[in-house]
């Protein structure tokens, strides 16, 4: 009992780190409901999923891993739900669920069934988009600005890619630029 | 039961009581058990030992669950210590959230603090400047608060003391207005921070940009390694408390060195009610204290205490501490304890960017910061319609950007990559403010904290002079940055609030005179001499520096005079 418990938490530890939110195992999981818990946002499974693309499309697997291997999905999720204001928390509700209309409006297809250009070219007539307070143009730019940071701060990027040092232990005013 | 009764007493009794564990409290810990003296230190927060309970010291960025940030709801629930530039993720667990522990602000006041041992000691700013004769003879020359009692001679020696021991890093600049120490090798200027240094030197022979000296163990001597401390390895993660023991702090330094000569008893979960006095002895007989965990009432005993529960938490004890003979608080026989509380002006910073020297970039850390400005305005004559003025921190640093705009493979390939732009430039102020008997502490009528002791009640605020010293440092800093040839010069009002440069000052402030003073030249309270207070409460006027090392070198010079009077039989 006292070996699976610390294996539980093992993992939960391990999936801390990896992605910076809490995530229950997938075996855990009741169908409909998103995998973490959440305090002020309330997410069903297909936003988690439609979420997960979202930011895969925005930072794909390639050689390296890309957003949806590094959860950073249930990083933006954890940050909106942590970090921001009621108003942009509500903001952000009313973006997710207005987002595939808007995109199937831009393409006539939704976005899991879009192909990856397809994807590219109507995010990017949002992410262009003046309106202000839009929702759907609010509810990317939170997403892509989260999903840079999670990125840029995940122990993948940080190891291998963007090395961040604890322990420098040097500094040069006169570094050669 | 009687003898019980006895033993009891004995057991609670000391040579010296120490009220703090902070950079004042440490050093006075330090001092009196050196020196053989059983002492008592009584800290109101809980432990916190050198390395073993800096639980985030290690933790990369990703190990943090919200990266740093605290989240809105803790914001919203503490927006005072969410003011603090230091108060993150990785170091909340050092501060105090504002709904713990209550007070009063009759005008608003930002009073950040750090209850437990090691106090603030743990999360300062490490930057450490001595004063000279220009700032101990201000208010006599500028006829402002009382004289000085003690001038940069008496302190001198005590500076040298306590900068040997703690590992302060500068270079020796000769400069009259911030005197050498006893220096440990400097963290350089980097590029553009030598160009600015330069520039000024040709327009402006009495400005002058220095590094910045600060409490880092730059090249550790045999005394440091004697501590177990280690040379800094530029993390900059300072306030999470140092596993190097890299900059000072009690729990690094002072408080080890003081628990090895086995004559320190460490307190924490003591929050002191009162100084004990007696009046038939004519002097202060111990401490009461309530233990947070049991709520209990205990007396303490002891020849001197020393108080150093921080400036204004030490004026909250000893305007607490009444007797038939004090009613209005400890020494308090003039009414100005808790008045004339000052502090430091930090309400302006200024920024710029600089295209030139683009050869360069900076690698590593700097744990100094990057440039000091001392004082220069009114400091050899007056020569403006304000009084005093201001020192400055001046730092550069290349501006590194991210093509974000892409979306799928181009951004992921885009972030990998970084842009180094121009040096961007940037200063704050640190402005004297001139002590006032309108900005005062008192205790509060009605309001008590969780322990009955009554709640400190804070009315400070900035005045005319304040906003004449932000005009003046706007404008002079503006032709500095011009001369420099930096562009794009963007200077700001902070709106701080006073008490956010966590630099309070004063209430039990040192002179001459008992009329019109609390303490003597020896830190020692004018009608009660056995109870001295080291800490910021002190401070007479509060010059331009960072005042830690002031109050470290106080600290030391007095416990060696107390000490010596203990020995004369005159406490």
């Amino acid at each position: 009992m006292d070996k699976l418990i610390k294996r539980r938490t093992a993992i939960r530890h391990l999936l801390i780190i990896a992605g910076g939110a809490m995530v229950l195992p997938a075996c855990y999981r009741n169908s409909g409901k998103a995998s973490i818990q959440l305090q002020n946002l309330t997410i069903s499974e297909d936003d988690e999923n439609l979420l997960a693309a979202l930011t895969e499309t925005l930072i794909p697997e390639t050689t390296t891993p890309g957003a949806k291997s590094l959860k950073l999905h249930l990083f933006v999720l954890k940050m909106v739900d942590d970090c921001y204001t009621t108003e942009n928390q509500k903001l952000y509700m009313e973006g997710l669920a207005g987002f595939n209309d808007f995109f199937k409006k831009q393409s006539g297809t939704s976005f899991a069934d879009a192909t990856p250009a397809k994807r590219e070219e109507v995010l990017k007539v949002i992410q262009e988009g003046k309106k202000k307070d839009d929702p759907v143009k609010k509810f990317y730019d939170i997403t892509k600005s989260k999903t840079i940071q999670g990125y840029l701060n995940s122990k993948y990027v940080m190891t291998n890619i963007v090395k961040y040092e604890l322990v420098p232990g040097r500094y040069n005013g006169y570094f050669p630029a | 039961m009687a003898n019980l009764a006895i033993d009891s007493v004995k057991e609670r009794t000391f040579d010296v009581i120490v009220i703090g564990s902070g950079a004042s409290g440490g050093w006075a810990a330090k001092e009196f058990t050196e020196k053989g003296l059983k002492t008592l230190v009584l800290e109101r927060g809980r432990p916190v030992e050198h390395v073993k309970d800096y639980t985030t010291t290690n933790m990369f960025p990703y190990e943090f669950e919200h990266r740093n940030e605290i989240p809105r709801k803790e914001q919203e629930e503490n927006p005072i210590v969410n003011r603090c530039y230091a108060y993150h993720e990785d170091t909340r667990h050092f501060f105090v959230k504002d709904a713990e522990h209550p007070y009063v602000q009759e005008k608003p006041f930002d009073w950040i603090r750090g209850y437990q041992v090691g106090g603030k000691s743990l999360l300062w700013a490490r930057q450490t400047q001595r004063w000279s004769d220009f700032d101990f003879e201000g208010p006599a020359r500028d006829d402002f608060a009382v004289d000085w009692p003690i001038r940069y001679k008496d302190i001198a020696p005590w500076y040298s003391y306590v900068e040997r021991f703690a590992g302060i890093s500068g270079n020796r600049d000769g400069l009259a207005e911030l005197p050498d120490g006893e220096f440990l090798p400097a963290f350089p200027l980097n590029a553009a921070e030598d160009h600015f240094k330069k520039a000024l030197k040709e327009k402006y022979p009495n400005r002058h940009v220095i590094s910045a000296r600060c409490a880092h163990l730059s090249k550790p001597n045999q005394i440091h390694f004697d501590q177990g401390r280690v040379q800094c390895q530029n993390r900059t993660l300072c306030q999470r408390g140092c596993p190097f023991g890299g900059y000072f702090s009690s729990n690094a330094s002072t408080l080890p060195w003081a628990q090895k000569t086995g004559n320190l008893t460490l307190r924490p979960f003591s929050v002191v009610h009162s100084i004990i006095y007696d009046e038939a002895k004519g002097k202060a007989t111990g401490v009461k204290v309530i233990d947070t965990n049991t709520k209990e009432e205990i007396d303490f005993f002891a020849k001197i205490v020393f108080v150093n529960a921080s400036a204004l938490n030490t004026n909250l004890i000893l305007l607490n501490s009444t007797s038939n003979r004090f009613r209005q608080g400890l020494g308090n026989d003039n009414g100005l304890m808790g008045k004339y509380v000052a502090f430091h002006n930090y309400s302006a910073t200024i920024s710029a960017e600089y295209d030139g020297l683009l050869e360069y970039k900076t690698d590593g850390r700097n744990p100094a910061g990057g440039g000091y400005i001392p004082r220069f305005r009114n400091v050899f004559k007056q020569e403006t319609d304000f009084l005093r003025g201001y020192a400055a921190a001046f730092s550069a640093r290349r501006k590194e950007s991210r093509d974000s705009k892409g979306i799928g493979e181009t951004l992921k390939d885009n972030l990998a990559k970084t842009e180094l732009g121009p040096w961007q430039v940037g200063s704050h102020m640190m402005g004297e403010t001139i002590p006032k008997v309108s900005n005062y502490v008192r205790l509060d009528k009605n309001q008590k904290d969780a322990w009955g002791i009554p709640q400190l009640s804070i009315s400070v605020e900035y005045d005319d002079n304040d906003w004449k010293i932000r005009e003046d440092y706007y404008e002079q800093m503006r032709e500095m940055f011009d001369a420099a040839g930096f562009t794009n010069i963007k200077t700001q009002n902070t709106d701080r609030r006073p008490g956010l440069d966590i630099h309070e000052m004063g209430g039990v402030r040192m002179g001459h005179d008992p009329k019109t003073s609390l303490l003597n030249e020896w830190h020692q309270l004018h009608a009660c001499k056995n109870v001295f207070v080291t800490d910021g409460a002190c401070m007479t006027s509060t010059g331009t520096q960072n005042p830690t090392l002031t109050y470290m070198a106080f600290t030391a010079r007095a416990a060696d005079y107390a000490v010596s009077e203990m020995k004369k039989q005159n406490l």
